[in-house]
C-alpha cells in the first residue's frame, strides 16, 4: 500500500481507522500510525487534511508514550519483584527460568 | 518481459494457495491447501493442517507475467525496428532487478529459519508426535521398513495436497469466493497467534527469560491485529513484507519440525514435480485456475502473494494505459526531480528504475529526450486508460512469489541446518543452490512470459547440493583440515 498514490481524503480516514483502533490495546498500532504517517503530517507540505492527519498522529504518539510507561513499569516491577513473590509471582508467569533467582 | 499491463492485471490471477499448517498431534485441522500459483502461495498455510503446507506453488514465481516492465510500447513509428531489441533490453534489465528485489526477503525468511534451528532447540527436537499426515514413523528397525515409511508418509501427503487443490479450484470455478476468503482469514490467524504464540516461548525459554501472561497477551495481541490488517486490509508495504516473511519463516518451522527426516526429503522432490506438472502441464489444477482467472479477469485475493512494488516508468505520453510510479521513495520529489535526459540522476531516494545511465542515453539517442517527470507522470496519470486501474494497483506491479515457494525453500535450507553433519557448509551450499535456482526460474520467466512454477529448479538444486555436500564435500574438507592441506 503505496500513501503516495491514495487521495488526501482516503490518507485520513486511514489515518484516523489507525487511531481509533489502537484503542483495543493495541500500542503497537498507534507505533505503525505514527511512523507511517509522520512524513505525510509534519513533512509534506500543506494540505486541507493535513491538521487532522497532524491531530491524529500527535495523539497516537502521546497514546504509545503512555502505554511504552506503563509496560515498562510493569515489566520492570514484575522482573524484580518475581521471585519474591512466591505463589502469586508463579502464578502471574507465562514462562519460569530455570535456576537460582 | 515486455508485459503489458494488461498482462500483468492479467496475471493476478494466482492461484491461491492455502498450505495446510501442520498441526501438531493434538490438533488435527483441516490443511487448506491451495496452491497459490504464480503469485504465491499464500501463507495460508496455516491452515492447520497438516502440513500440507504446500507451498509449493511454486508459482511461478510471481514474476511472471507480473513483472512489470511496462516495455515502451507505444513508440513513434521510426523507431519501429529497434522495438524488438529494447524489448528483449527491458526484458532482461527487469528480470536482472527483480531477482535482486527477491533476494532480499528469499534470504531473510531463510536467516530466521536458521537462526531459529540453531538456537531454540525446540524445534529440531523429536517429540514423537506426527502430523496426522505423516501416521507413519521413521524410528524403525530396518533401514527397508523406514524407506517404506517414508514413501507412504509423502504419498499420503501428496495425496492431501492435490485434494486440496483440486477442492480450491473447484470453489474458484464456482465462484464460492467467500469460502476461500474465510479459509485464509482462519488459516493467516491460525499462524499469527497460535503458531507465534508458540514459537514465543520456545524463544523465552531458550533464553531463560521470565514473562508474564500481561505482557505476553499484549505482545501476541498486537502482534496478531496488526499483522492481519496489514495482510488482509491495508498497512504499510514494508510491514507487509514483513508479516510475510515471518508467517512462512513460521510455517517452515512448524514442518521442520513435525515432519521426520527421510519424509521431508522425499516430500520436497515430490512437490516440486507436482509442481512441475501442476503448472505447466494443460490439464494441471493450478494452470486451470490461472486460466480461469485470467477469462474472468480477476485478481486472486492478493493477501497471500508476497510482493515488492516497482513500477517502471518508461516512456510515455502516448500511451494509454496508466503508468504509475509507486517507487515508495518517491514523494520527496514532487517538485524537484527531473530525471532523466542525460545520465539519469540516480539520487539516493530516487529509483531510476533499474535504467543504468548509459542505457538511458542510449534510449534516449533512439527515441529522442525521454522526461520521466514528475509532472509527467502525473499527466499519465490522467491520462484515460483503457483499462480501469485496479485499486490495489500497486500490489500488482512489483515482482511477486508466492508464500509456499518462501516456505519450502526455507524449510530446506532450515532442514539442511539442523540434519546435517557438515553443519555450515552445507546450509551455505543450499542457500547459495536455491538463490541460483531463484535466478534462472525468474530468467525463464522472463523469457517464457507466463506462470512458471518457482519450486522445481531450486529444490533440484538445493537437494542435489545438500546431499553432495552432505556426502562428498564434507569428508574431504575435514581430510584436508585434518592433514593441514590448504587448498
Amino acid at each position: 500500500m503505496n500513501l503516495e498514490r491514495l487521495p488526501n481524503e482516503e490518507k485520513l480516514s486511514l489515518c484516523r481507522k489507525y487511531y481509533l483502533g489502537g484503542f483495543a490495546f493495541l500500542p503497537f498500532l498507534w507505533l505503525v500510525n505514527v511512523v507511517w504517517f509522520f512524513r505525510e503530517a509534519f513533512v509534506k507540505p500543506a494540505y486541507t487534511e493535513q491538521l487532522q492527519i497532524k491531530t491524529y498522529v500527535k495523539r497516537s504518539a502521546l497514546g504509545l508514550l503512555l502505554w511504552v510507561a506503563v509496560l515498562t513499569t510493569w515489566i520492570t516491577i514484575f522482573q524484580h519483584f518475581r521471585a519474591e513473590w512466591g505463589e502469586v509471582g508463579d502464578y502471574l508467569s507465562f514462562t519460569i527460568p530455570l535456576g537460582i533467582p | 518481459m515486455a508485459n503489458n499491463a494488461e498482462d500483468i492485471e492479467n496475471n493476478m490471477q494466482n492461484q491461491q494457495q492455502s498450505n495446510g499448517s501442520p498441526e501438531p498431534a493434538q490438533q488435527p485441522q483441516e490443511a487448506g491447501v491451495t496452491r497459490v500459483r504464480s503469485r504465491g502461495g499464500s501463507g495460508a498455510e496455516g491452515g492447520g493442517g497438516g502440513g500440507g503446507g504446500r507451498g509449493g506453488s511454486g508459482g511461478g514465481n510471481g514474476s511472471g507475467p507480473e513483472q512489470n516492465g511496462q516495455p515502451p510500447a507505444a513508440r513513434a513509428p521510426r523507431v519501429v525496428e529497434t522495438e524488438e531489441d529494447e524489448d528483449e533490453e527491458l526484458t532482461l534489465k527487469y528480470g536482472a532487478k527483480h531477482v535482486i528485489m527477491l533476494f532480499v526477503p528469499v534470504t531473510l525468511c531463510m536467516v530466521v529459519v536458521v537462526a531459529t534451528i540453531k538456537s531454540v532447540s525446540f524445534y529440531t527436537q523429536n517429540d514423537g508426535q506426527r502430523l496426522i499426515y505423516t501416521p507413519f514413523p521413521e524410528d524403525t528397525d530396518t533401514v527397508a521398513q523406514r524407506a517404506l515409511n517414508s514413501i507412504l508418509n509423502a504419498t499420503i501427503m501428496i495425496t492431501v495436497i492435490i485434494v486440496m487443490t483440486l477442492v480450491l479450484v473447484l470453489l474458484y470455478k464456482y465462484r464460492c469466493y467467500k469460502v476461500i476468503q474465510g479459509w485464509l482469514f482462519l488459516s493467516s490467524l491460525l499462524l499469527l497467534f497460535f503458531f507465534s504464540y508458540i514459537y514465543l516461548k520456545e524463544v523465552f525459554k531458550t533464553y531463560n527469560v521470565a514473562m508474564d501472561y500481561f505482557t505476553l497477551a499484549v505482545i501476541i495481541w498486537n502482534f496478531g491485529v496488526v499483522g492481519m490488517m496489514c495482510i488482509h486490509w491495508k498497512g504499510p508495504l514494508r510491514l507487509q513484507q514483513a508479516y510475510l516473511i515471518m508467517i512462512s519463516a513460521l510455517m517452515a518451522l512448524v514442518f521442520i519440525k513435525y515432519l521426520p527426516e527421510w519424509t521431508a526429503w522425499l516430500i520436497l522432490a515430490v512437490i516440486s514435480v507436482y509442481d512441475l506438472l501442476a503448472v505447466l502441464c494443460p490439464k494441471g489444477p493450478l494452470r486451470i485456475l490461472v486460466e480461469t482467472a485470467q477469462e474472468r479477469n480477476e485478481p486472486i485475493f492478493p493477501a497471500l502473494i508476497y510482493s515488492s512494488t516497482m513500477v517502471w516508468l518508461v516512456n510515455m505520453a502516448d500511451t494509454d494505459r496508466p503508468k504509475r510510479n509507486s517507487t515508495e521513495a518517491a514523494s520527496p520529489q514532487q517538485e524537484t526531480q527531473q530525471a532523466v535526459a542525460s545520465p539519469a540522476p540516480s539520487s539516493p531516494s530516487q529509483d531510476d528504475g533499474g535504467f543504468t545511465p548509459s542505457w538511458v542515453s542510449q534510449q534516449e539517442h533512439q527515441l529522442g529526450p525521454l522526461q520521466t517527470t514528475e509532472e509527467t507522470r502525473r499527466e499519465i496519470q490522467q491520462l484515460p486508460s483503457a483499462r480501469p486501474p485496479v485499486e490495489d494497483d500497486d500490489e500488482e506491479r512489483g515482482v511477486k512469489l508466492g508464500l509456499g515457494d518462501f516456505i519450502f525453500y526455507s524449510m530446506l535450507v532450515g532442514k539442511a541446518s539442523a540434519a546435517a553433519s557438515g553443519d555450515w557448509n552445507t546450509t551455505l551450499a543450499c542457500f547459495v543452490a536455491i538463490l541460483i535456482g531463484l535466478c534462472l526460474t525468474l530468467l525463464l520467466l522472463a523469457i517464457f512470459k507466463k506462470a512458471l512454477p518457482a519450486l522445481p529448479i531450486s529444490i533440484f538444486f538445493g537437494l542435489v547440493f545438500y546431499f553432495a555436500t552432505d556426502n562428498l564435500v564434507r569428508p574431504f574438507m575435514d581430510k584436508l583440515a585434518l592433514h593441514q592441506f590448504y587448498i
